[in-house]
Parts: C-alpha cells; structure tokens; sequence
C-alpha cells in the first residue's frame, strides 16, 4: 500500500503543485477479482434504470438457436454486444470533486480498489415482442367444445403461464395483453387458444339471443344468458364469450355485457369469409349486414388488417388477409405481400406494416427501404425492389 | 429455453453508485506478473476539479463526464453458488433446467453514472532517478 510520502514523491517528480490540488489523492490499485470474467457492463436506458434503481429484477430469455432477449415485467429488448476501443475501469470507493471535502488541513491516500474492467457491453434496445410463437402453441390443443361422447378431452399441449415464460421471447405484461387480444381461455390453470368455428359458435348462439329476446346490444344480462345457453355450451364458454366480445359492468347489482359493435361485426365477417377464397364484395356487404344483431352497422373499416379489398377487378372482390397471419420478420413479411398483390396503394398496404414498426419506426421508412414507389392512375403505389414471382 | 435471472436488490433499495474511468489504449503489468492485486496509479483532483492520473511514468488530464446512458455492474452466479438471498421470498424462483441444475443469474452489484475520461495524450514524467523513500 503506497504512502503519502510515496504518493507526494510522484506528485513533486511529475511537478505538480500540492497548492493547486485537491488534498484528497486516490491512489488506484486492482482488486483481486479483476480478472475473474464473471461480471458485465450493461447500458441502462432511462425506463431500466428506473427499474434497477426501485431494486426490481430482470429476466433473459432465449433458446439455442434464437438471440437473447431482455425481459422487465412489460418491456422486451433486443440484446446485443457494443465494443469500445477504449478501457473501461470501475471504481467502487472513488469519489468526484464535489464528493469530497471543501476544506481540508493536510493531503490525505484514499485507497481505492479497481472492481473490474472491460471494453465492451451489453447493449438492451427496446424491440417489439416476438408473440407469433404464442397463438401456434395455443392452436396446437384448442379448446373446441365439449368432447363428444365416449372421447376424452386432449390435455397435451396446453401451457401454464410459467411455460409461456419459458418459451416465449416477451415479458409477463406482453404476454398477458396478448392473450386477452387472440381471445385465449384457461382451462384447469392451463392456457389455450379457441378453436376459431367452436368460437363462431359461442358468438352466434350470443348474437341469436339478443336478437331472439330483443335486447338491447349494449344492456345483454349474464344470468340470462347463462342459463339459456347452458344447455348448448358450458357456462364458463358462454361467459368467456360474452369477455371476448363485450364490456361487462353492473347495473343496480346486476351483471351486463355491452357487446362491441366492432369486434362482433368483424368476427361475423370473419366467419363469412373463412371458407370461401373470394367473396363478391356487394354480396359480401350485403350477407354481412344481416348476419350481425339489429342495431349493429357493418363498415369496412371495421375489416382493416384482416380483409382485403379488390377494386380494381370487376366484379369488386373481398378476402381474407390477417395481419397475425403474416410472417414477423421484415424481408419475408414485404415478400409476401407483393407475392400476393404487385400494388399496393399506400394506405392499403401501412395496414399490413404497421406492427412491424420499431421504436421511433415509421411505416414510410420501411417503405422506402423496402419498397419502390411510382404513379399508377395519379395514384403512389409501392411494389418490390426485386422481381417477384406472382 | 432459459430464463436468466438478473437480481435486482434483495431489500427493493437502489443499488450502489460506482464511478467509471475511462482510458484510452491497454494496461499491461509491469512485470507480466497480472494486474491482480496491483498498484495501477494515483488519481488527483485539481482545486478546479480536473481530474489527473498518473499512470507509471505517465501524467494524463481529463474531465468528469455525466453517462448520457448509466451502466449497470452486473454480477454472474453460476452452477451452485451458495445463495444468500434463497431465503427471500419475494425474489423469482430461479428457474431450472430439466436436470434440475441450477442455471446462470446475475445480480447487480453497482450503478454507474458519472464517468472520468481521459482522452488527452499521456505527457512521459521524465525523471533521472526516481526519489526513492
């Protein structure tokens, strides 16, 4: 351990005045667990600092063959490895300027040990969760009705919320939003996906009562309900249902379900469109209309992300495209589109873009890199950068 | 897949504040005997608050600098460490694999967010005989 006679020594030969100095002199030294290799740096943005600093924990998530993933309760980053070409020291007990005494008599050795050191980091950016994997395992067992006589019901293939975070690259809150969203159900403590014709199913029973009992769609009672659809599907799938579909609230003490014009129109629409590969789009609008319970009005803007629209063939056609159904990765994602179409308008084709969108992203942007642009009719359209096979 | 842990505090405080330094270039041990356990240098301050390093027979100057992104120190426990904290039960269940092992989890240990740079060109202190005590 150096001196202050050491250290006063060193200051006279490299001729620097004790007046002009600071009494306080560090004296730097490395600490035995320097070259251990078992400690990292890792940048903080303003959100994970906060994180850190109310002592809350992190979690990576990732398998062998997918990249790291840094999970907060309901935040997703990306995790990379930044090099710096300069040394990066740590200094647990080193003090700044400000830190030390105003005032002192007599120069005095601080002792500080050198914790680590390295020239690089991990480097977290915030990046959209990857929750495609989540509705292919939730499909993998749907839920899909009572089983018929003598059948038992397949328990394989359904997953806990502890086996949704070991296999999926997203945080508790992602995933958690995200099962309310693909209209997921619990079942024994597991989760799974809802066969989408069992789900049909639920609804129209749902949508033929209120029609039958002339309830107002936005005042549908839950007693009633259950009791008379109980026959046909279990309680819980009714009441799963009226959640997916509706908002629910009390009134004088009683339990209603205010249906969601929007979301009961488009799953109607869905059900129409799912077996046919083109529908012609007045007859489209026309069945649609009449399918939904009275009161409700059909739009097509309720069908955005999930239908596409011809108008350039004649007879005007519609199908079905969902935006889930596309591929999460970028290249592949644009690739698929102009596969499908070899124009979009622009409007027509953010709808399908959107959710590829990063932080501070916008759908120009990716266009512009992805995409090229030219006047069709006066009209911009984007088509691909390279040949595609239609 | 895995799941690895990075601890935050056990007791919900904020972790402690470390400074960073930061050099330019790479530190050798004198005598190749490893940096372990090693003098490295003297770090001064200025009574304008500049601070200075003097690095062997080299004199730097720098400037205190505020992280425009604060770093984390993070900790790695591997296998079996011996847990001090596995008594806590607020703390997440480390996750095992289907051998039952232990896996990797990181704690952290210090915050950094204030760092002293030096960037100017070491100036040699030229000495005939360095004064012995």
């Amino acid at each position: 351990m150096r001196t202050l006679e050491e250290v006063q020594a060193t200051l006279q030969i490299a001729k620097l005045n004790e007046e002009d100095l600071n009494p306080t002199i560090h004296c730097l030294s490395f600490g035995e667990n320097v070259s251990s290799a078992d400690y990292c740096l890792m940048e903080l943005d303003d959100t994970l600092c906060k994180h850190i600093e109310a002592g809350q924990s992190l979690v990576i998530r990732g398998d062998k063959d997918e990249r790291a993933v840094l999970c907060s309760c309901d935040k997703t980053y990306d995790l990379r490895i930044a090099n710096t070409s300069n040394l990066l020291l740590f200094v647990p007990g080193c003090k700044t300027p400000d830190q030390l005494p105003i005032t002192q008599d007599r120069a005095c050795v601080v002792h500080a040990e050198i914790w680590g050191f390295c020239n690089s980091y991990w480097e977290p950016r915030k990046q959209r969760p990857k929750l495609k994997k989540l509705k292919k395992l939730l499909m993998e067992n749907p839920y899909a009705g009572v089983p018929l006589a003598g059948q038992e019901e397949s328990k394989e293939n359904r997953y806990t919320m502890q086996d949704l975070l070991e296999r999926i690259q997203a945080s508790e809150e992602e995933i958690k939003n995200h099962l309310v969203t693909i209209h997921a159900c619990q079942i024994d403590g597991c989760w799974c996906g809802l066969d989408f014709d069992y789900e049909m199913k639920l609804l129209s029973h749902v949508t033929q009562l209120v029609d039958s009992e002339s309830w107002s769609f936005n005042k549908v009672p839950l007693q009633t309900s259950l009791e008379e659809l109980a026959p046909l599907e279990p309680r819980e799938m009714i009441e799963h249902c009226l959640n997916c579909y509706g908002r629910r609230y009390t009134d004088k003490g009683e339990v209603f379900y205010a249906l969601h014009e929007d979301k009961v129109c488009r799953g109607l629409a869905l059900m129409l469109l799912q077996n046919a590969v083109k529908f012609n789009l007045k007859e489209f609008q026309e069945v649609w209309q009449q399918s939904v319970p009275e009161g409700m009005s059909t739009r097509l803007e309720q069908l955005k992300g999930v239908v596409l629209v011809d108008r350039a063939s004649s007879p005007e056609t519609i199908s079905l495209l969902k935006v889930e159904d596309l591929p999460e990765d970028t290249l592949e994602r644009f690739n698929l589109l102009f596969t499908l179409r070899e124009k979009w308008t622009e409007e027509d084709i953010t709808t399908y873009i959107q959710d590829l969108c990063g932080e501070k992203q916008t759908t120009g942007a990716l266009l512009t890199k992805f995409a090229r642009s030219s006047l069709q009719n006066g009209i911009k359209v984007f088509n691909s950068r390279r040949p595609v096979a239609t | 897949m895995v799941q690895i842990v990075i601890r935050g505090s056990v007791d919900g405080c904020s972790p402690p504040q470390w400074l960073l330094v930061e050099l330019q270039g790479e530190m050798v041990s004198r005598h190749n005997s490893g940096l372990a356990g090693n003098v490295m240098g003297d770090l001064l301050y200025t009574k304008e608050g500049v601070p200075v390093l003097i690095v062997g027979h080299h004199i730097l100057y720098g400037k205190l600098v505020k992280l425009e992104k604060p770093f984390a120190v993070l900790r790695k426990h591997s296998g079996d460490s011996p847990d001090s904290y596995a008594d806590d039960a607020t703390q997440i269940p480390m996750e095992t694999d289907h051998q039952g092992l232990t896996s990797t989890s990181y704690t952290v240990s210090a915050l950094i967010k204030q760092k002293l740079i030096f960037k100017t060109r070491p100036k040699p202190i030229i000495t005939n005989v360095p004064k012995k005590v």
